[in-house]
């Protein structure tokens, strides 16, 4: 039972660091990312192939320790998105949601079919789990809490200190206006790559964390919805643009996505078989419901100054 | 070569049905809707469901399905419909009401999307289905096109819709308050516009063809609960190629997207065979539909046919 709860309190950490990431670009800076999952991915696939064994199947065998497939992990989501950066962030709101979800269904075509790469559907085993060797298997997963929860608090500091700085506050100001931010001769666009840049490695870290607590890595983990739009829901459920309330939002809704898998003991056994299912129409309840009655989230942020203006001018 | 032009052609009917839909939706209601194509699965499914209650009626001479598939087209009509105006209802209106943004119109639609999608998983199961066991065999037609009768009346159908959409759009007083919303919202409730019927009728029109684009593709490929979220982004990218709320662009654009996904594929897959390069390039074919947004996007920010909102 203690490490059932400690499984479930690595997994939300892991989640909750997506969830600061995505809020620092959608709750900061107001790019709406539906691509998330893929700097995810490619942070985990990064880590599982610089830091595993060598295997006839796929690339790899580099054998490098954990901490530089984690670096690795954070460069190459990095340098993904500044490449991307440049056609998707020329487009806003919906259009820019669009090419990220397209960017996410290409690269995972390729993880899932390029099995040079990858091993293809079959996946990745035998990822390097650090300090494997040295700890009781039976406790590994409170080594493992350390790691995660210690990333999680570094994540959070990170980017308090980031949106509370100038730079921060110039993401505020774009998010709200992008036309009165760049008149106060801002480069908006810098700005906007920053951010991306900035939290796609953050998301990539998240992803290294991932395989190395799992050991394991194939792309069905990275499907949308458990990749993208649980990360979505946990900053809306958290609160759009509040740090504390996106961490609570990932423990909460990740509390209910393991929860319901409790449930499966007590119905029936047809029904259990469709719990996945079940699983996403609560996903798609809670969003919609989550937006109907508190578009804010469960804590709410303090309204800007800027918003004040606006209401004047209407 | 003309094959693939062909299943290119009817792929691509499909996508412009969908696409003209969701341009109106996205211009009039102001917001993307991510739920648009699960609306064409709830509309093929609902006509299986139809399909299974039905006696078996016969097929027409040549097709694959016959007046059973009528009905439960337009049955499947009416339920599509009728589920996108209590989603509208449950969500939209009230979010309309309170006065969010359109991404967070937006995002309650991927809410309501994730809603049907499961719904249709519980309902019906998550495996590929068919209308029917049958397989149709190609016949020749004049000009040496080779092609299945089925697809030859799904093209027909699909071009008589677009012309009736058309035409909706033009000549009736509905179709007028809607392009004048479109054009200005503003400025057509002045003009004494009723918002709320034109949103309904929106919803209506967009509804029908997501139900029928449903159904074609159910008859022309196979029904699975993911093919609507599959159908999303060429959907959105036909909409944006071809400027958000303009009824040619999402003609063009439809037919764009369907023909070069079918042919740029095709072609690529056959240099490569011809070189002897082992790979599978099929697998990449939704790739073609990002590659078109990103590269019309950057040379046209509001698509072919675009108007810039101010």
């Amino acid at each position: 039972m203690i490490n059932y709860l400690s499984s479930y309190l690595v997994m939300s950490c892991i989640y909750a660091i997506m969830a600061l990431a995505l809020n620092l670009q959608w709750g900061y800076t107001g790019l709406m990312n539906f691509g998330i999952g893929a700097f995810y991915m490619v942070g985990a696939y990064t880590s599982a192939i610089l830091t595993g064994a060598p295997s006839a199947e796929h690339v790899g065998g580099f054998g490098l320790p954990v901490i530089a497939g984690i670096i690795g992990a954070a460069l190459v989501s990095g340098i993904i998105a500044y490449l991307l950066s440049f056609p998707a962030l020329k487009l806003r709101g919906g259009p820019f949601a669009i090419a990220l979800l397209a960017i996410q269904e290409t690269l995972y075509l390729v993880i899932k079919n390029e099995s040079w790469l990858t091993n293809g559907v079959w996946g990745i085993r035998g990822i390097t789990r650090p300090f494997f060797n040295l700890l009781n298997p039976r406790h590994y997963v409170f080594f493992y809490l350390i790691i995660a929860a210690g990333a999680l608090a570094i994540t959070f500091f990170a980017i308090e200190k980031a949106v509370n700085s100038p730079w921060g506050r110039v993401l505020k100001g774009i998010r709200e206006d992008e036309t009165l931010t760049s008149m106060s001769g801002k480069n908006c666009f810098l700005y906007r790559m920053q951010s991306f840049v900035f939290s796609s490695m953050v998301m990539g870290i998240a992803g290294a964390l991932y395989v190395h607590y799992t050991g394991f890595v194939s792309p069905q983990v990275f499907s949308p919805l458990m990749s993208t739009f649980l990360v979505w829901l946990m900053v809306m459920v958290g609160g759009t643009g509040n740090n504390r309330g996106v961490i609570l939002g990932a423990f909460l809704v990740w509390a209910i996505w393991v929860g319901s898998d409790f449930l499966t003991d007590f119905v029936p056994a047809s029904i259990a078989t469709q719990i996945g299912f079940i699983r996403m129409f609560f996903v798609g309840s809670i969003l919609g419901v989550t937006i109907l009655t508190k578009p804010q989230g469960l804590l709410t942020q303090k309204l800007l100054t800027i918003e004040l203006f606006r209401e004047e001018s209407r | 070569m003309a094959d693939l032009l062909i299943s290119g052609i009817i792929y691509g009917s499909i996508i412009t049905l969908g696409a003209i839909g969701l341009t109106l939706m996205s211009d009039i209601l102001n917001f993307f809707n991510f739920a648009y194509g699960d609306f064409f699965t709830l509309g093929a499914f609902s006509a299986l469901a139809v399909l299974g209650f039905l006696p078996d009626m016969g097929t027409f001479a040549g097709l694959s399905f016959g007046w059973g598939m009528v009905i439960a087209a337009v049955t499947s009509i009416c339920v599509t419909v009728s589920v996108m105006l209590f989603f509208d209802f449950i969500f939209f209106k009230r979010l309309r009401n309170i006065g969010v943004t359109s991404l967070f119109m937006s995002l309650a639609s991927l809410g309501v999307s994730f809603i049907i999608r499961a719904a249709v998983n519980i309902i019906w199961g998550p495996k590929v289905r068919y209308y029917t066991p049958a397989i149709q065999i190609s016949r020749d037609l004049p000009l040496g096109i080779r092609m299945k009768p089925d697809e030859l009346v799904i093209l027909i159908c699909a071009l008589i819709l677009v012309v009736a959409v058309f035409y909706f759009l033009k000549k009736t007083k509905t179709g007028k308050a809607m392009r004048a919303v479109s054009d200005n919202k503003v400025l057509a409730q002045a003009t004494g516009v009723e918002t709320d019927r034109v949103i309904m009728w929106t919803w209506i029109v967009s509804g029908v063809l997501a139900a029928v684009a449903g159904v074609f593709y159910g008859i022309q490929v196979q029904l699975s609960p993911t093919m609507g979220w599959n159908f999303l982004i060429p959907l959105f990218v036909a909409v944006i190629m071809g400027g958000v709320g303009s009824f040619w662009g999402a003609l063009i654009g439809g037919m764009t997207i369907g023909i070069s996904e079918e042919l740029i594929t095709g072609l690529i897959q056959n240099t490569f065979n011809a070189v002897d390069i082992q790979a599978n390039i099929s697998v990449y074919k939704p790739a073609v539909a990002f590659v078109f947004v990103i590269v019309i996007l950057l040379i046209k920010p509001y698509g072919l046919l675009g108007k810039r909102k101010g």
